[in-house]
């Protein structure tokens, strides 16, 4: 090794890019070429979900801007509040028909555990978001479902961890804490999906077998 | 007009220690509609779409 690719290999720079490349070659990332299996509506209901996260988290940022009563008052708000309950309603439904096309595939084979895992977790995370969202109406609504909420995790034994009752202190975990955590794990899974590319169906003959007949 | 309308309670079907109301039900038949049509239906694509990619990494 050159003295030139020792200092190389001992840049944060040049490792981050390898370990980049590494992680999913260049190509793989935005592929305009998929397997002939992959030519079935059941594929589209993944990417569906990432649109449903994007007018989400869109809907949601205007909504943080105007704050969390803006739409008690305003017409625009309270149209772009509706943008945000109807795309997070899209967003779970595409993504439990995502979840079952890849259950009844068996989708964590072939070394493809740890972006079922991604997924499974990404979704309880997001359930978890929904229902802090539900706390943040600022209606009597949202008081209700606090104090249900309440006495169901004070029956499990978490509720001395946090307060439903604080509304500061759910629209902090819905607008900042549990998006970033499914946001990290979105992008995960969708590194992993990249990575290692949508599982074959059960019947799929691999290449090699296929040349050999 | 009132100073809180008053919210329609819905319809409930009750099956032993399953309680359901209709629009949960008929939204959960629905999404398994549109599971069973997502596998069953052609996806569209052009005549020229002859070529499979032999990419796929196991």
């Amino acid at each position: 090794m050159s003295e030139t690719e020792q200092q190389d290999s001992a840049n944060w720079t040049v490792g981050l890019r390898n370990r980049i490349v590494r992680t999913v070659p260049p190509g793989q990332w935005l592929p305009d070429r998929q397997p002939a299996y992959v030519r079935s509506w059941i594929y589209v209901f993944g990417v569906a979900c990432l649109a449903s996260l994007i007018f989400v988290v869109g809907s949601g940022a205007l909504l943080a801007i105007k704050g969390a009563a803006w739409w008690h008052f305003s017409s625009l708000g309270h149209f772009i509040n509706s943008m945000h309950l109807w795309s997070v309603e899209l967003f779970f439904a595409t993504m439990v028909v995502h979840l079952w096309g890849k259950f009844f595939m068996a989708a964590w084979r072939g070394n493809r555990a740890l972006t079922w895992m991604t997924g499974a977790i990404a979704f309880v995370g997001s359930i978890g978001t929904a229902f802090t969202g539900y706390l943040s109406q600022s209606n009597f609504d949202s008081q209700w479902i606090a104090g249900q909420a309440k006495d169901g995790l004070n029956a499990v034994g978490i509720g001395s961890q946090f307060n439903v009752l604080n509304s500061g202190q759910m629209l902090l975990w819905h607008v900042s804490l549990l998006p970033l955590i499914v946001g990290v794990l979105v992008v995960l899974h969708i590194v992993l999906v990249r990575r290692h590319g949508v599982v074959p169906p059960f019947d799929a003959v691999p290449d090699g077998e296929v040349a050999a007949k | 007009m009132p100073l809180m309308q008053t919210l329609s309670e819905g319809t409930y079907l009750n099956m032993g220690v399953v309680q359901i109301s209709l629009t949960n039900l008929l939204i959960i038949v629905l999404m398994i509609v549109v599971f069973v049509l997502a596998l069953v239906l052609p996806f569209p694509h052009s005549h020229d779409e002859t070529k499979v990619a032999h990419d796929v990494r196991d």
